[in-house]
């Protein structure tokens, strides 16, 4: 009888640890691109020229990294080195204010802001020039629930990661609706569907990268809107964890020149980078207060020559990478 | 002299009941994941009619709004208020300001 249970045992023991290795195998890739130095931060908590009260959105153009700061109502433009430049926008909701700006884009020299508690995109020059506001509250096809990222194809076609709506839409630069991705208002995991989607990145062959939110993964679709793939965990089917390339609330996407695909890793204090297909390359940073740590990572833009920043939520601050 | 004392004490009083107007509520959520969701629950927060001073408390899961004198918040409003933004509501606490 003791024998009878042992072999039981034994054999249990086997069969957890395949599947262990099984898993490690198949759903938690090694490192397989070069790794990233950390070269400076700036930031701290405040509302003056250079502090911020929640950084939450990012993005480069021509030597200049811009802000959103959220609870500040605006967006703050700086050098690569950090030195503040100009703000664009102030709190309000006002026609050329800001609710809550989140993640960002710049096309055709303007500066598309997901103005999340407006329930609109805001559009400025460059200079910081109110040029035009897209979408209004609501559910139905063109309108918005808190939207939290844009991307702009070059028709001028905007795709917006509508929060509340559970859906990705398509609209004209008139703000004129096309299509959407995700079924207004009904949370999924399911290919296609969305659990609060956070951000929209457009490739340069128009292949659209959706940062799946609470379903902590990627979901990528073509130019035509067919589903291609999706990563992030097992299945990627709403499994959260620390390992490389699981993801603990996806909140921002952005490319490189070579289209590798950078996600804001919030819980999880990184970047993480991957090939387009989903390949896990490198992660950047950790969690902490200190130089190249995170307190929450939340969002990622990379310029032209390779360099990184991101915004460190909870410390306040823009982190600043450069490639080994 | 005394009329002067009565003047101040009545002049506090009435000081007193205009500054302790409203009500502070605690609310516990569950579900609360990120700067999103706290603008989320805000921002709905923001439109009830007497809301102010709203804080989040992600790592607690802790909403915490002032609501003038006047008005109330009920458990049914913030159960339905929370559903929609997308967390559970779990109870609520109530402090006099």
């Amino acid at each position: 009888m003791g024998k009878i249970l042992l072999k039981i045992l034994g054999g249990f023991t086997i069969f957890l640890l395949l599947i262990v290795a099984i898993t490690w195998l198949f759903w938690i890739p090694s490192a397989s691109g070069p790794g990233y130095v950390f070269v400076k931060a700036w930031g701290e908590k405040g509302s003056a020229p250079g502090q911020f009260n929640d950084p939450t959105g990012l993005a480069v153009h021509k030597g200049e990294v811009f802000v959103s700061d959220a609870r500040n109502g605006r967006v703050q433009v700086f050098d690569f080195d950090g030195k503040f430049k100009r703000q664009i926008s102030s709190k309000g909701d006002g026609r050329d204010q800001l609710g809550r700006p989140m993640n960002m884009v710049i096309a055709g020299n303007e500066l598309y802001v997901a103005d999340y508690w407006n329930d609109r995109i805001q559009v400025f020059g460059l200079d910081g020039i109110y040029k035009r506001s897209i979408g209004k509250a609501g559910k139905g096809p063109g309108e918005l629930g808190s939207p939290g990222g844009v991307a702009v194809a070059p028709n001028g076609d905007v795709f917006v990661a509508d929060f509340y709506g559970q859906r990705v839409q398509q609209l004209r630069a008139d703000g004129s609706f096309v299509r959407q991705w995700g079924k207004t208002g009904k949370i999924g995991f399911m290919a296609g569907e969305f659990n609060y989607p956070t951000d929209v990145a457009l490739a340069l062959d128009g292949t659209l990268f959706m940062a799946d939110g609470y379903n902590d993964r990627i979901q990528v679709f073509g130019a035509d809107g067919q589903f291609l793939r999706k990563w992030g965990g097992p299945w990627a089917i709403n499994i959260f964890g620390p390992f490389n390339g699981w993801f603990a609330t996806v909140t921002s996407i952005d490319f490189d020149k070579q289209g590798n695909v950078f996600v804001a890793d919030f819980y999880n204090n990184r970047i993480q980078k991957f090939m387009p297909d989903g390949t896990f390359l490198t992660s950047i940073g950790k969690r902490g207060k200190g130089p190249g740590q995170f307190d929450k990572a939340i969002a990622v833009a990379v310029a032209d020559d390779g360099t990184v920043f991101a915004a460190d939520f909870r410390n306040n601050r823009i982190q600043k990478w450069r490639p080994e | 002299m005394k009329k002067q004392i009565l003047i101040g004490l009545f002049s506090l009083l009435f000081l007193q009941s205009v500054f302790a107007a409203g009500t502070r509520y605690e609310m516990r959520v569950d579900g609360l994941a990120c700067p999103f969701c706290a603008y989320g629950v805000e921002k709905k927060l923001k439109a009830v009619e007497g809301a102010s001073d709203i804080t989040v408390d992600l790592n607690k899961g802790l909403v915490s709004v002032n609501i003038a004198e006047g008005k109330e918040l009920t458990e049914e409003q913030m159960k339905k208020l929370f559903k929609d933004a997308g967390f559970t509501y779990r109870s609520m606490k109530k402090f006099p300001l």
